[in-house]
């Protein structure tokens, strides 16, 4: 709590900051023309949000503005500074919230190319397993807290970059570390990326050491992918990941019901926590996953420019050894409702089928014939989740450089559908985030 | 879900793919002065989720993957 004060405090001197910047600028009304090159919002990470050196591009040529923009003005330096507080508020039909704010901060040159980033943030958990739920037992709290710092460097068609996170609770470390080259070919109208990273996790049991009980996952992950120009307006790009994991990931506090054989084919989808309980054996395992995982995705993307709209889409295709398959589909429509002002509606699908060793219900003849593989995660069961919303984002800077102070909002809002677990068949969940970013 | 919808799933995956590629077909030559429009910040990046909501991803959904990005175009510098 004493974390949330914290951010409470800086985001309400950010929110005076940039209020007063926002009524010390010339009102847009016989106000110059905005000059900013960049009326969007800069997603981390992304070259674009860089203001192009002096109005040209690497081979020298004049950049042509866009239609209703003018020329930036000359800047006086070529290092600029942002900083954001971001809050994200989370609630789901099972009992889970989520509040997650975060600081985040980066230092650039455009011109020379390079890029210090970082970011901290707090997941603060309230929640409960669906059968805790029913039976009405208190909730559990936690505090997650997590960072990454990255560096980039891209002087002109060559580029590299690193980063390094970490998430920690009481019960949970992570570790991890990464670096991506990138490369720019055909005059910049083909790129090619390839990164590598590795992470170790460490998962405990909360008031217990690590020492004296953990288990221990190791991650190598492995991408490679392109993305062309196709016209002024097109991009596309198609990305390929494999992380290979190795270790028990399995979670120590998940014990799993298990039936003798002919009552474990009459649960139900759904059955409720006091069904469970008088049906199932005296025996209660804990969870017990595969020791190995070798996940695979292919990614494809669309970016669309027109004249005062953007479309995204992806498309993402996902399997793994454990027998898991998925198809993720992601859009978002930007609409330019002036220099100010920009929504998005946003939409999301995924779809999966069951990892191979899932079942409704575990069965046994006896405490000495328990399945070797187990699971009760409704996240590796065969499952649906429909979700949208959208968007805002309001420029507040001074005329001229309407960008150095944004607030952007989204509120977004998912149906799951689980057609074979026990305890939840589906769940409904909702979104929302806020956020400021001040630009130096 | 039935294995049935899942085959479906990965039809519309096939496809996306399979559209996605054809505009390769047609590729122009975009000189450094014609990227306006893919200098806009909406273009590039592929972190349009902020952490809250790209957590809520991976603890919703058993895939990963996708975070990877390249982008062509801006000529930022």
């Amino acid at each position: 709590m004493q974390l949330s004060r914290l951010f409470a405090i800086v985001a309400i001197l950010v929110s005076l900051l940039s209020t007063s910047r926002a009524f010390a600028a010339d009102d847009d009304a016989g106000a110059p023309a905005d000059t900013s090159a960049q009326p969007g919002p800069a997603p981390e990470g992304s070259d674009a949000r860089a203001p192009a050196p002096e109005g040209e591009a690497d081979g020298g040529a004049p950049v042509a503005p866009e239609p209703g923009e003018t020329t930036a003005p000359k800047s006086t330096s070529n290092i600029t500074a942002r900083a954001s507080i971001d809050v994200g508020g989370y609630a789901d039909s099972t009992a889970t919230t989520v509040l997650t704010p975060s600081l985040s901060g980066t230092v650039e040159s455009p011109t020379a190319g390079w890029a210090i980033n970082g970011r901290y943030l707090v997941d603060v958990v309230s929640a409960a397993s669906p059968d805790i739920v029913s039976t009405a037992s208190p909730h559990w709290n936690e505090v997650r807290h997590a960072g990454n710092l990255g560096f980039r460097y891209k002087p002109k068609t060559f580029g590299v970059a690193a980063n390094a996170s970490t998430s920690y609770t009481p019960d949970y470390l992570s570790l991890s570390a990464g670096a991506q080259l990138t490369q720019e070919l055909d005059d910049k109208n083909l790129t090619l990326v390839e990164g590598y990273g590795y992470g170790r996790d460490t998962i405990g049991r909360t008031g217990t050491p690590f020492s004296v009980f953990s288990h221990e996952l190791e991650y190598h992950s492995i991408s490679l992918g392109a993305s062309r120009v196709v016209n002024q307006g097109l991009v596309i790009g198609l990305f390929g990941d494999a992380v290979l994991e190795r270790g028990d990931q399995s979670k120590p506090y998940r014990y799993i019901p298990i039936f003798t054989p002919d009552v474990a084919a009459t649960i139900p989808a759904g059955a409720s926590a006091s069904l469970v309980a008088s049906s199932r054996m005296q025996a209660r395992p804990l969870e017990q996953l595969p020791l190995e995982r070798d996940r695979f995705a292919v990614t494809a993307r669309l970016a669309w420019r027109g004249d005062s709209t953007t479309l995204r889409f992806e498309e993402r295709g996902y399997t793994d050894s454990w027998g898991l398959r998925a198809s993720t589909t992601d859009a978002r429509y930007f609409i330019d409702l002036g220099r100010r002002v920009m929504i998005w509606p946003h939409g999301r699908f995924h779809v999966q089928n069951g990892v191979d060793f899932w079942k409704r219900a575990y069965s046994a003849t006896s405490v000495h014939d328990l399945p070797a593989l187990r699971t009760g995660d409704r996240e590796l069961g065969p499952l649906f989740t429909a979700g949208g919303g959208g968007g805002l984002r309001i420029a507040l800077g001074n005329a001229g450089a309407l960008d150095d102070v944004a607030f952007t909002t989204t509120l977004d809002g998912f149906y799951t559908a689980f057609s074979d677990a026990i305890y939840v068949k589906e769940r409904f969940s909702a979104l929302v985030t806020t956020g400021l970013e001040v630009r130096f | 879900m039935t294995s049935r919808t899942l085959g479906n799933g990965a039809l519309v995956t096939l496809v996306a793919f399979a559209l996605s590629a054809l505009p390769l077909a047609g590729c122009t030559h975009v000189k450094p002065w014609e990227r306006g429009k893919l200098a806009h910040p909406t273009m590039a990046g592929p972190n349009l989720p902020g952490p809250a909501e790209e957590h809520v991803y991976s603890v919703q959904e058993g895939a990963v993957g996708g975070g990877a990005s390249a982008e062509s175009g801006c000529g930022c510098n």
